[in-house]
């Protein structure tokens, strides 16, 4: 008995030696599989797996889409000066850039960071310069113009330019506050009638 | 990990009785059985070796440019290198199991047993590295937008890298307990919970951050001066799918193989399921090759390094 085990045992170890490191050793590992009497397709959990990620995916897709057309709860937990910065590069990182006016106020250079965008971080980088005194080092700049810089950025700039638009929302510091939406707005009065404002943009958006 | 042998994490705990089965009862399987699904290994090298390279440019740009020497760049950087070493992990095995064809390692030597383990435990390091460095880079995010004014003194440089510093050493801790112990189900439970888990938390970050941008995006949208785009809020909910997608079409297969080898390694859809791992396995190596182009190529400033880069070698080469 005790041998026959021990045959056993030498003959899978050779088995499983043999199934060690070669591609085309099918996959007994596990022990024999009876493939008899399959209700489905034997495939059905590969399948079914793809088929079901496939449509979360999309699922999430559709969710995100519909988010954008109708309307969802704003956020209002972050104080209405931390959201004024936040959203400029996050919008325009995330999608083309709103045609809007640019400013650039100094604020937004020492305080802010942008989200994905990196000509904020660039601005950042000139602040930290200023500091270290390593000004020749810097590669862009966005709002200083006057900082010589090489040529070869120049157009890299113009792009950063062009993509980062922030909103003039500079002298809407008191008044962002008032209103359901905090989010920066030029004007008081878009403030405060947020839910004209919520329908307006989705006349405009539909 | 190489699915032919009993692997740490694929091996099913009952299988010391499974053996008697196979020679006492001459057991032949079915004609219609799931042989495995092999993936050539010229594909296999060149997926791996894609994903290294790209990796290493990646890692290469941030360090040469010091303005690149940012959190964000840090956990792109993280995230490169725990892909980097998921091709590496690859690679190595395949390299491994060709020398072991041609006869240069031997089949169960002790050296090469604790080889193969710690290649298993590189694999289930850069599988824990990739989830949480993707996590360290979406709360990087959220922070920015969420916390915009205070994130100068909320995430610094020397915090960045103290948090990196915290999270590959769990990775590390972490990948070593489950090689080791990858025979108990209370191994596989929490590593196959944490994934989706992690991708839930992930999905949640986003999405807040996405709906405040939408709202926002209406706000501006509402000015009478501006004009609205809505392509601006597709191309964020397409970026989002993107980025969640693509790492769970890559991922999940792979967890789901772990789930299946643990708990119903010889029904026979599992088997079907579990013959198709060397997909599984290079779907994961496109992981490596997708994420650079969804993470760190979207940034200009990284772009334009590689540029450079290019551009001296090429000009170095012109000499």
């Amino acid at each position: 008995m005790s041998a026959l085990r021990l045959i056993s045992n030498r003959t899978s170890q050779q088995a499983m030696s043999n199934s060690d490191y070669t591609w085309e050793y099918e996959y007994y590992e596990y022990g024999p599989v009876s493939f008899e009497g399959l209700k489905a397709h034997k495939y059905s959990i590969v399948i079914g797996f793809w088929v079901g990620l496939a449509v979360f995916v999309i699922f999430m897709f559709f969710v995100l889409t519909l988010l954008t057309k109708t309307g969802a709860p704003h956020q209002d937990n972050a104080e209405p000066s931390e959201k004024r910065f936040r959203m400029n590069s996050f919008v325009a990182d995330f999608g083309r850039p709103l045609e809007s006016e640019r400013v650039f106020s100094r604020q937004i250079a020492e305080e802010s960071r942008s989200l994905f965008h990196f000509c904020i971080n660039e601005v950042e980088h000139l602040d930290k310069a200023k500091q270290n005194q390593k000004g020749p080092g810097l590669e862009t700049n966005i709002r200083f113009q006057e900082v010589p810089r090489s040529s070869g950025m120049l157009e890299e700039d113009l792009s950063c330019h062009t993509k980062f638009n922030i909103p003039n929302f500079v002298n809407t510091e008191q008044n962002s506050s008032l209103g359901e939406d905090d989010l920066l707005i030029s004007e008081p009065p878009i403030i405060l009638e947020s839910k004209s404002v919520a329908q307006s943009s989705h006349r405009i958006l539909d | 990990m190489s699915t032919e042998r009993p692997s740490n994490l694929l091996k099913h705990p009952g299988q010391t009785s499974i053996p008697s089965l196979e020679n006492i009862s001459g057991f032949s399987l079915n004609v219609t059985d799931c042989t495995q699904v092999v993936v050539p290994e010229e594909v296999f090298f060149t997926v791996a070796a894609a994903g290294i390279l790209e990796n290493l440019l990646v890692l290469i740009a941030v360090i040469r440019n010091k303005n690149l020497h940012l959190p964000m760049y840090f956990f792109i950087c993280s995230l490169a290198i725990s892909d980097m070493l998921g091709s590496l992990y690859k690679t190595l095995e395949n390299i491994f199991i060709i020398l072991c064809k041609m006869g240069y390692l031997t089949r169960r030597g002790d050296f090469e047993k604790k080889l193969d383990d710690a290649m298993d435990s590189m694999f289930i390091l850069s599988l824990l590295g990739s989830i949480f460095s993707l996590l360290a880079i979406a709360a990087d995010r959220y922070i920015t937008i969420f916390y915009a004014l205070r994130y100068h003194n909320i995430m610094t440089l020397r915090r960045a890298l103290v948090i990196l510093a915290i999270i590959w050493t769990f990775c590390a801790g972490s990948s070593i307990a489950i090689a080791l112990f990858s025979y108990e189900a209370a191994t596989v439970i929490p590593f196959t919970i944490l994934f989706p888990l992690m991708m839930f938390f992930i999905l949640c970050l986003y999405v807040h951050m996405f709906l405040l941008a939408r709202s926002h995006a209406k706000k501006i949208a509402s000015l009478p001066t501006s004009t609205v785009h809505q392509r601006t809020n597709m191309k964020g909910a397409i970026t989002l799918t993107i980025f969640l997608g693509v790492f769970l079409c890559c991922w999940a297969p792979f967890v789901l193989h772990i789930l299946l080898a643990r708990f119903c390694p010889h029904n026979p859809y599992c088997a079907c399921y579990m013959s198709i791992f060397h997909v599984n396995g290079t779907l994961i190596m496109c992981n490596a090759i997708i994420d650079p182009m969804i993470f760190a190529f979207r940034s200009p400033e990284l772009r334009s390094t590689f540029k450079k880069m290019f551009f001296c070698a090429r000009s170095n080469w012109n000499w």
